[in-house]
């Protein structure tokens, strides 16, 4: 990865007085925001909005499910709030999150003044909060919020009341936010690099990003296509997915994940790039195999695309195509293997310190590991016939997608939030954060794959007695796990209003890699003026 | 728009960068079609 040069913060001190771009004030500011960081900061606001409204639908399922019976909300309502929870937090919080991530941090990782199409990501962010308007107002119309489920398998999703087409349009705008934001970061990153700054010599959080930019251009677009025909089917009487007609509702099936499960590695692959920045730092080791890390980060990436067909087991197919997705979905754990050998190979023997990233960083080790694993277990085809529409399913992919995909993204926050703002933030505040986090994730999900086993069927709001202690323990860690976000909040805040000077390396007696560190903190309103030298 | 942008002013580069937008527009509207398309033609057959 690409050594920064010693002089350059001092290089670039001086070119800061060379312009006087300063970001406008008021509300303009952020609505004609153009800036990388201006735009990064709006989504990951967005996004930890959008974490805390999820969150909170979370919280309403849980305490449905504290208890046998039904207690709180009628079933239907908590069927929306599955689905809306899902929703809401694949597209709303983990998804900008890391386009947050990206426009913040790549620019800054390739020597860039700003990302290659400024005015476009000011219309890709501002799509957004009119989506998510649309898709949360779904909750007040007739015939309430869609509850089938977020892969809106139709007949069921068919039978949405009067916020169907809401939802079709708030999808559709979701996924030309995201298709615009990909295509920002690859041509950003394939024509505005630094001189000298080679495709090898780049971090891998931007390596990542690259990947995961290719993989959302070629899936959202199937994910529209697919609701698109889904409304048709609803208002203009085609049957693509209507058997009555001569359709093929398992069809919808076949595309719907032929998009999700990409979707899936959309929200893990940056994850991966955020790890591997940030163990090397606090081993104080270079990272171990980063070219093999690429080849592994591309090889999964390729692999996502042929092993749709797992979550579809049960639908019926035949042998070859159940033993070809099975031993596609087994072939990942290679890739997935050599990244996590690389991420232990690079703290083997290394001075490792626990600062809060650091302390994220090897728990998304340990607990996405363990989300792997359920995975592993879930593609053998006899044995899903078991878990599938059960418990064990939502424990495996909250493994995947809190302690890992969510975990990776408070990482990230927690590396670079001195370098955005300029000031330190409240160690022990975030230490605290994180060991309520990481007890509590696991008090919320572990026991869910027992109750999976034994057989309690998800998407359910009441269930059989010997189903209860469970429940319990997995609700107690809920309310104690999103009652510990506060935290995460309360520590952003307090940095953005002040704190101890943060210097341009921040994390003092490590020896980071990329531009980002030879910058001052907080980085100045446009990264690089003049391009950066790479040795 | 308020706050000034720092300007791509190589010529080559602008070129590359808008035609790099514009061929992954394409490509992405093109899988969005080629899905509908094949679809319909699936459902002919």
């Amino acid at each position: 990865m690409a050594q920064p040069h010693a002089s350059d913060a001092a290089h670039h001190d001086d070119h800061n007085h060379d312009h006087h771009d300063q970001p406008a004030t008021g509300i303009k500011r952020w609505l004609f925001a153009t800036n990388h960081k201006d735009i990064g900061t709006m989504y990951l606001v967005f996004s930890l909005i959008m974490f805390f409204i999820g969150g909170a639908m979370a919280m309403i399922i849980r305490a449905e499910l504290f208890q046998p019976g039904l207690q709180l909300v009628d079933p239907v309502f908590f069927n929306q709030m599955t689905t809306n929870h899902a929703l809401v937090m694949i597209f709303g919080a983990v998804m900008p999150a890391f386009v947050g991530l990206a426009n913040w941090m790549i620019p800054l990782q390739i020597g860039a003044p700003d990302m290659a199409l400024p005015r476009m990501n000011n219309f890709s962010f501002w799509i957004l909060p009119f989506a998510f308007t649309l898709l949360l107002s779904t909750l007040f119309v007739p015939g309430g919020a869609a509850a089938g489920g977020w892969t809106l398998y139709p007949p069921l999703s068919l039978q949405t009341g009067d916020s169907f087409p809401m939802l079709i349009f708030a999808i559709h705008m979701m996924g030309i936010s995201s298709i615009m934001g990909a295509i920002n970061v690859i041509v950003t990153i394939m024509n505005m690099r630094a001189p000298g700054m080679n495709l090898l010599k780049m971090p891998l959080f931007a390596w990542s990003w690259l990947i995961t930019a290719y993989l959302l251009i070629a899936v959202m677009p199937v994910l529209a296509g697919a609701v698109t025909m889904l409304l048709t089917d609803h208002f203009f009487k085609t049957s693509f997915f209507n058997a009555a007609g001569g359709g093929d509702p398992v069809m919808f099936e076949h595309i719907f994940w032929f998009f999700g499960h990409p979707e899936v590695y959309i929200m893990i692959l940056p994850a991966f790039g955020i790890i591997s920045e940030i163990l090397p730092t606090f081993s104080r080791k270079p990272l171990f195999g980063a070219t093999s890390m690429i080849y592994a980060i591309a090889s999964i990436a390729f692999l996502s695309f042929i092993v749709w067909g797992h979550h579809m087991f049960v639908d019926g197919m035949p042998l070859a195509a159940q033993l070809f997705y099975m031993m596609s979905t087994m072939l990942i754990a290679v890739p997935t293997g050599v990244k996590v050998f690389n991420w232990t190979a690079t703290m083997w023997r290394g001075s490792l310190s626990f600062e809060p990233p650091m302390l994220f960083a090897i728990a998304f080790l340990f607990l996405f590991s363990i989300g792997g694993f359920s995975g592993l277990m879930l593609a053998i085809v006899p044995a899903d016939f078991q878990y599938n529409q059960t418990y064990f399913v939502v424990a495996h992919f909250h493994y995947v997608l809190v302690p890992g995909a969510i975990f990776g993204i408070m990482a990230g926050v927690y590396y670079w939030l001195p370098k955005w703002t300029g000031h330190m933030y409240n160690m022990t505040l975030a230490k605290t954060h994180f060991w309520l986090s990481a007890i509590f994730v696991n008090v919320l999900f572990f026991p869910q794959h027992f109750l999976g086993l034994a057989g309690m069927p998800r998407r359910i709001p009441d269930y059989a007695v010997q189903f209860t202690d469970w429940n319990m323990v997995s609700s107690i860690g809920g309310f104690a796990f999103g009652l510990s976000q506060i935290l995460f909040a309360v520590v952003i805040i307090q940095c953005v209003r002040g704190g101890q000077k943060a210097s341009s390396l921040v994390w003092e007696g490590t020896h980071p890699a990329g531009l980002e560190w030879t910058l001052p903190s907080p980085a100045p309103y446009h990264s690089f003026t003049t391009a950066p030298e790479i040795p | 728009m308020s706050v000034a942008l720092p300007a791509i002013k190589d010529a080559a580069l602008k070129r590359r960068v808008r035609n790099a937008a514009l061929g992954l527009a394409c490509l992405a509207l093109a899988f969005y079609f080629g899905f509908i398309v094949l679809l319909v033609h699936h459902s002919h057959h």
